[in-house]
Parts: structure tokens; C-alpha cells; sequence
């Protein structure tokens, strides 16, 4: 079971719109109908050239909803704001299909509050587990493997209380729940992996824009640490590397970046609120490294300063180019 | 009344062990349950604070109600509340179950009056300032016996035995103990595995004294614990519950005396030692003849208490006060052992010494099982008192738990805004071991965990060629001492996991005069 998951998930090509991607429910029922399911995959293609639209598409315009392969979206309501992110870039129905198991894995890493932006925040998440619900998971999970006590990152965080009211199942990683697994990277071979994001059939990766000593910037590749156990810390010797292998090997299906507020100095876990900006905006992509590359430009940075992202397109993960083809801006009153 | 004795145990041994899971964190910065109540209720642990520390604290008054219902009741404590006369009384049970009258009847009453001179000892040397009553008082004791010896071997247990269940994948059963066992941890089961250092021989120890028992019943109560003594001192009138033996009844079968929780001979008649008397009134309800009554007077109906001997309790008094410089001789501490990092809020030392109980408290409810007992830290007056141990457990930037379980302010009572602010230590890197320094090697996890707003720990950068031939930018992290508050997160962290490259040590703590880096901070 483990190792088809694995399997399917390789054999999806990488770096594409996931509105083109397959699951692995739909690509097994289109193999067997053929014709039937080929048009049905068809059907769900991009219906015209996404526009070079800098300027914000006219959300609820006449006519049939286009559909981006990148969002982002300000609007001062983070709930509002994700539904529109996701909305845009073809409605949660995309990715997640009736009757999966939905890991939604935001950062929890820390025992701080929302309004010091050290963990993804609480709304965002919430939206997230409400609209995986909506599509017809049979089962939207929310878990981390945090660096501070985890009883107290999940209740500070405001994650745990916020997801279990959205209807998910909030889950701590024991010790039991990591399973040694070969990633297959450059530089991670074995590791202890969470079972259950192994198991899961999709995985929408949440990360939080915030400044971190050593990555400068740490997003949604690095956001994957939380799914391994075992010596964590010798990631940091070859960071871009190591987190290039995890978003290769767990290739997140949808990823979602908070930037609702952004931790500027003082990361990853922050603690002062001089140090955190307000920006009220959301980020979704399927493409891991287009939401990396959009996101240290809130940072007033350039995606070449980050070997992490060049990394990443070198390996097929996603573009380094977050203003290509199906690109979007919203704003939201 | 045996009957409702014996609920009474059961139900404060029931509330003592619910206090004691409760003593952990539960998702909120306050623990909403006292879980020190039984503490609070013990006049030694308020006694010998008070002797050693001259700190009257408003805690103790609780303690009084103990003291003003022994006065009536004598040592109803011992006989109906204390968790481990319950303990005691429970395996007592078996051991009492096989004896005859007028055979062995598991009755030592030479020994009855050790536990007066261990009272005595206890309260003389707390006076002449080292608080030794922790060893020895049954709250305590039995609190740090679980928390550091039983609890850890019980996880350990219920954990091994479900996880081998998980892991046999049994269809059904399996799915359904892993459920289970997820719902237990952090509710009967501890969030995580405790570990503790010295925990075999604190169990051992506490298990020895359970195995007295078999030595005589309830061996701990009637001739050791210095609590009982103490009791039976205050208590010795016993106005609200004298036993009478009514010697034209009694038939000399001696059953009461077997039966007696105590050593206090309800038999032959007016040979009653109140002071030993655990009121527990099991003589009563095995009379056969219905001799033994038990009233509510003055009137004296017994032989009063045992006989102490004048020159026994000077000699334990003065064995204290010849004890007492001794053991802080032993291990004569000129300076202060880098690895003595006390929690936040520890008062100075001489000062925390007087005061702590040694009860275990502060570690069963720390956060990250970074508080252990002692061994040689604190020289041997501060033997099993507590220590941030940063290589197994950090202090949680954001919590004061260790501080709100505190029965005698040894930690005094912090807001965790407070708490934020106290230098509990230093943290030092190891150039020699620190993989930037010593190898090239970016790592700087020490700097990433650092909790302090504005990091007191950060980095200089070096341009380097890494061990690929590649230019890098290389990160040595470097340590503010103004900023750095000792919490351990970086040392805990670390990846050099054996002897790690940061580590902490208590110089520049905020509560010591002695133990100062700098001349102004």
C-alpha cells in the first residue's frame, strides 16, 4: 500500500498544473474505461491559455471561471482569502477527490501565537481543512513534528482548536508513527518518515513566510522537515539539499503559503511582533517551487539569491519563474 | 468504621494518584488543579521550612487544619488520608492475614520510639539550617519515589507492552490498542516517556520500604516515618477518639493487638499509647467480647505514650547538630558545580536548600523532562534537589510549571513574564566541537531554536570553501551573555548529541551573588 502510494506519486510528472495530474483513483478508473476516462481527464485541462494577467482577473465575471495554475490573493479575511486562492487555481475539487485521506500540513513548529507569525496561521489552515471536507475527503488529518513541546506549539498556535473546528482530525506524530523509509535524495537515503503522510492520498503543504538564519527564508520545500523524525538536525548541513529531497519525495499536491503576516527577523521563531508585517495575502500553487520563488520576493528578495529554488528546477520540482504562464493577482475588498 | 476507614483510603489514595497524573502540563499555562494539595496539608514539610528558612508563608495554613484536627482526632492522618499509610496498609493486609495471636504478631515496640528521634533529627538540623525533612516525609517521599522511580518503569511498561501489540498486526486489535494508546498518552499515560537519572535507586529505595511490611505491618508508620511522630506528639491527647479497653470484658485473646494498624497496644488494658494509634478501629471491630470501646473524652483511658527517654532524644538532637556541618563538609564547595542549573525562579542557594523538599514536584510536571534529582551537584545537603539538565531536557521559554508546584517557595511563584527575564545559566560554544568552527560546516540549529526575541544567539559570517570545493558562506554562531538566559534549548538541540558542541553551565544566574561573569550587565 506504502509503496504503490509512492509509486504513483513518481510516476506523476512534476513541475505541471496539477489540474493536469492524475490521482491515483482517477487514473486507475481511466485506464479502465479508456476513451470514457481520457476525455474525462481531458475535460479537466486548463479550457484556455491562463492570460498574463498582472492585473487582478475579475472574480464572479460573466462567463466561465478561469482557471490559473498560480494565485495570489489579498484580502484582509484569511478564510476569504484562501477559498479565493484555491478557488482560482481550479477549486479544491482539483486536487482533492472524493473519499481521500487529506494530510493538511501547515507549520507548528513553535510555541508562539499567531500574532508573532512563527506558525502558519490558524484561519488559513481551517479554510483549508473546510474546503478538502467540502470535495469529499473522507478524512482531513492536520499534523507536525514541532521543535518546541507539542502540546503546547498545537494549543498556542491556535492550529489545533481552529482545525478541529473545521472537522479535522488533529493528530500528534508519536514516536511509533515514523517509519524508516528511503527517500531516494542527493542527500537523504533512510530516514524516519511519518507514516501517515506516506499514507495519505494527498498532501496540501501550508508553510509561513518567515525570515530563518540559515535557509534566509524558510517556505514550503523546507515545511516538509515537519513529516520526518530521526536526527532532523543534520538537515541543516546540506539544507537546500535535504529539503529538495523531501518536496521531490512527497511532492505536495497542492501548496499553500501564509503570508497573512510574515516574520521579517528574528526566525524561524520569532517572538517579537516589531518584527512581524502584516501583508494579508495567500499563495497556492500545486508548483512548490513557484510558491518558494513568489515568496521571498515579500521579503524583497530575488528567487536567484536562494539555491534551494534553483535547486529545486533543476530537479523538475516546479519553476523558479512565479510570473509564468497562469499566474494570477487578486485583491480582495 | 473499619469499613469507612477503609473508603477513606481508598478514596484519598484514589485522589492522591489523580493529583499525580494531574501533575502535568494539560494545554494551559496554569495547571487548573492544586496538584501540591497533599503538600500543603503536611505540618512537617510547613515545620521544617519554617525552621530552616525563618519564612513564615501563607501556604502553611493549611498545614494547621491537619494540626488542629490531630489535636482531636490524633493521627487520623496516618490512618485515613496519608497515600502511603494506604499503601502500607494494602500490603500490610497480606501480611497481617497470616498471623496467629499470641504467636508472632508482627510487633517490634522497641523500635516505636526511632521515629521520634527521626523527627527530632529532622527538625534540629532544619534549625541549624539543612532542611533534611524531604528525605523522610512520607508526602514527599512518596511523591518523588513515583514520579522519578515508579512512574518511568510504568510508562515504560504499558507502552512496551501496547506497542508490541500494534506492531504484531493482529487484525481488529491491533487498529483498536493503537487508538487506545493514543487516547492514553497525556491522560493516564505520560505525554512522553519520562526518563530520569538515579531512578532505579529512588525506586529501590521506596521499594525497600514498602518490602518493611513484611517485616511488620505498616513497619514505615509505626517506627520510621518522622510525620507520625510528629502527629502522635501533637495528637497524644486524641480527645475525639480514645480507645478504652474495658478490663472486666476483655477476654486476653489479644486479636487487637494483632489486629492494631499501629503499635499502639490496645492490649492488656490501660496500655494504650495514643501517640501510636493509627485510629484506625480495627481493635474495636475484632473484639470478640466487646470490650473495646472507643469514646470522645478527656479522661485519660490508657498508659499515655511510649517513653521517649531523655537521654535518646538529646543524643538524636545532638547527632543532628554534629551532622549538619559535617554533611556540608563532605563535599566542601568552595565553588559552585557548573551543571548546578536550578529552574528559574530557585531562590539563591543557601536560601533553596533550606527550603527544598526534595518532593520531585518541579521534575514530574517539567515540560521537557529537563529537571532530574541531584547526586553529587549540590554537595550531599542537596542531594535529589533539582537540576536543569540541558543535554536531556530544556527549560520551555514560555512556561513557569516547575514554579506553580512548589509547596515551600524553594522555586518561588514567577509569571512567565518574569520567568522570560531570569539568567537560570550561560550558554558557551565549543569551538572544538561546533561543526562550523571545527569542521567548516554550516549547521546554526542553536541559533534557530534560541527562544529570546532578539536571538541571543546568532552568527558572524565567513566565506569558506566547503568539503565539495564549493565557496560558501559559513555561519559560527556566537552567544550574548546579556541576552542569554541558560534555557538549554541550544544545547538540547544540538547535533553534536554526546558532548554537545553548546552547552550551558550556571555561571551569570541571576539569583546568585556569587556566581557573577562581569563586572556590570
Amino acid at each position: 500500500m506504502k509503496e504503490a502510494a509512492v509509486l504513483v506519486r513518481t510516476a506523476v510528472p512534476t513541475g505541471r498544473a496539477v489540474s493536469e495530474m492524475l490521482d491515483r483513483r482517477k487514473f486507475l478508473f481511466g485506464l479502465a474505461a479508456g476513451a470514457a476516462g481520457l476525455m474525462l481527464t481531458k475535460g479537466k485541462l486548463p479550457a484556455t491559455p491562463a492570460p498574463k494577467s498582472d492585473k487582478a482577473a475579475k472574480p464572479g465575471a460573466p462567463g466561465k471561471a478561469e482557471t490559473y495554475s498560480m494565485a495570489v490573493v489579498k484580502g484582509p479575511n484569511p478564510d476569504l482569502a484562501t477559498r479565493k486562492a484555491i478557488e482560482l487555481i481550479g477549486g479544491m475539487g482539483a486536487f482533492v477527490s472524493r473519499g481521500d485521506v487529506v494530510l493538511v500540513k501547515p507549520n507548528i513548529g513553535w510555541d508562539r501565537v499567531p500574532e508573532q507569525a512563527a506558525n502558519t496561521n490558524p484561519a488559513v489552515v481551517a479554510a483549508l481543512v473546510a474546503m478538502a471536507l467540502e470535495a469529499g475527503a473522507k478524512k482531513v488529518f492536520v499534523a507536525d513534528n514541532p521543535c518546541n513541546d507539542a502540546r503546547r506549539t498545537y494549543k498556542r498556535s491556535g492550529i489545533s482548536d481552529a482545525a478541529k473546528e473545521a472537522g479535522a482530525e488533529v493528530r500528534y506524530i508519536e514516536d511509533r508513527n515514523y517509519v524508516k523509509t528511503n527517500l531516494g535524495g542527493e542527500v537523504l537515503k533512510d530516514w524516519l518518515v511519518y507514516r501517515d503522510a506516506i499514507e495519505a492520498d494527498k498532501i496540501i503543504n501550508v508553510p509561513i513566510a518567515k525570515h530563518h538564519g540559515l535557509g534566509g527564508i524558510t517556505l514550503s520545500m523546507k515545511n516538509l522537515m515537519g513529516v520526518t523524525g530521526g536526527a532532523r538536525n543534520l538537515m541543516h548541513q546540506r539544507l537546500s539539499e535535504s529539503v529538495v529531497d523531501l518536496a521531490a519525495f512527497f511532492k505536495p499536491h497542492l501548496n499553500v503559503l501564509d503570508a497573512v503576516r510574515i516574520l521579517k527577523a528574528n526566525g524561524p521563531q520569532g517572538g517579537s511582533t516589531n518584527d512581524v508585517v502584516r501583508l494579508d495575502t495567500v499563495a497556492a500553487s500545486a508548483d512548490p517551487v513557484r510558491i518558494e520563488a513568489f515568496g521571498v520576493t515579500l521579503f524583497g528578495k530575488k528567487a536567484g539569491d536562494f539555491p534551494m529554488i534553483a535547486l529545486g528546477e533543476k530537479r523538475g520540482l516546479g519553476t523558479s519563474d512565479y510570473r509564468a504562464k497562469g499566474f494570477t493577482e487578486v485583491t480582495l475588498g | 468504621m473499619k469499613n469507612l476507614r477503609r473508603a477513606s483510603q481508598i478514596v484519598f489514595f484514589l485522589f492522591f494518584v489523580y493529583l499525580f497524573v494531574q501533575t502535568e502540563y494539560k494545554g494551559t499555562n496554569e495547571l487548573g488543579l492544586p496538584v501540591r494539595l497533599f503538600l500543603d496539608f503536611d505540618p512537617l514539610v510547613a515545620l521544617s521550612a519554617l525552621a530552616a528558612s525563618h519564612a513564615v508563608r501563607a501556604v502553611f495554613l493549611f498545614s494547621l487544619i491537619t494540626v488542629l484536627l490531630t489535636v482531636f482526632f490524633g493521627r487520623f492522618f496516618c490512618g485515613w488520608v496519608c497515600p502511603l499509610g494506604a499503601i502500607n496498609t494494602a500490603i500490610g493486609y497480606f501480611r497481617m492475614r497470616g498471623l496467629e495471636p499470641n504467636r508472632s504478631e508482627g510487633r517490634l515496640p522497641r523500635w516505636r520510639t526511632v521515629k521520634y528521634y527521626v523527627l527530632v533529627f529532622v527538625l534540629v538540623a532544619a534549625l541549624f539550617g539543612w532542611n533534611a525533612a524531604g528525605f523522610v516525609d512520607p508526602i514527599s517521599l512518596t511523591i518523588r519515589s513515583l514520579a522519578i522511580g515508579y512512574n518511568p518503569a510504568v510508562n515504560k511498561l504499558v507502552r512496551s507492552a501496547l506497542e508490541a501489540t500494534v506492531a504484531a498486526h493482529v487484525p481488529v486489535v491491533s487498529p483498536a490498542i493503537d487508538a487506545l494508546y493514543t487516547k492514553m498518552t497525556g491522560t493516564v499515560l505520560s505525554f512522553n516517556q519520562p526518563i530520569f537519572r538515579q531512578s532505579l535507586l529512588i525506586g529501590l529505595i521506596f521499594t525497600a520500604i514498602l518490602g518493611l511490611n513484611f517485616l511488620a505491618p505498616r513497619f514505615w508508620c509505626r517506627y520510621l516515618c518522622p510525620l507520625g511522630a510528629l502527629l502522635g506528639l501533637i495528637g497524644w491527647k486524641q480527645v475525639g477518639a480514645r480507645v478504652h479497653n474495658d478490663k472486666d470484658k476483655c477476654i486476653s485473646c489479644r486479636k487487637c493487638v494483632v489486629a492494631c494498624q499501629g503499635d499502639a497496644t490496645p492490649f492488656p488494658p490501660g496500655e494504650w499509647a495514643s501517640g501510636e494509634c493509627l485510629v484506625c478501629y480495627n481493635c474495636h471491630e475484632v473484639c470478640p467480647a466487646s470490650a473495646i470501646s472507643i469514646r470522645a473524652t478527656a479522661r485519660s483511658t490508657g498508659g499515655g505514650n511510649v517513653d521517649l527517654g531523655r537521654r535518646r532524644l538529646l543524643a538524636s538532637g545532638v547527632g543532628a547538630l554534629l551532622v549538619v556541618p559535617a554533611v556540608s563538609a563532605v563535599v566542601q564547595r568552595t565553588r559552585t558545580d557548573p551543571s548546578l542549573i536550578r529552574p528559574p525562579g530557585a531562590l539563591p542557594e543557601q536560601e533553596f536548600l533550606r527550603r527544598c523538599v526534595r518532593c520531585g514536584e518541579c521534575m514530574k510536571v517539567c515540560l521537557t523532562n529537563g529537571l532530574h534529582p541531584t547526586l553529587t551537584e549540590a554537595g550531599l545537603e542537596g542531594l535529589w534537589t533539582p537540576i536543569l539538565v540541558p543535554r536531556l531536557g530544556y527549560c520551555e521559554y514560555n512556561c513557569n510549571l516547575c514554579s506553580q508546584v512548589c509547596p515551600t517557595g524553594a522555586i518561588r511563584p514567577v509569571s512567565v513574564e518574569e520567568k522570560q527575564k531570569i539568567h537560570i545559566g550561560l550558554a558557551f560554544v565549543d569551538k572544538n566541537r561546533c561543526l562550523p568552527y571545527a569542521f567548516g560546516r554550516n549547521c546554526i540549529v542553536c541559533e534557530e531554536h534560541c527562544p529570546t526575541p532578539q536571538k541571543a544567539i546568532t552568527f558572524v559570517e565567513e566565506r569558506a570553501i566547503d568539503e565539495k570545493g564549493a565557496s560558501i558562506i559559513l555561519k559560527k554562531p556566537v552567544v550574548s551573555p546579556e541576552l542569554c538566559i541558560g534555557c538549554g534549548i541550544c544545547e538540547t538541540k544540538c547535533p553534536v548529541v554526546d558532548l554537545p558542541a553548546i552547552r550551558v553551565t550556571a555561571i551569570n544566574e541571576s539569583r546568585s551573588e556569587g556566581n557573577l561573569l562581569f563586572l556590570n550587565i
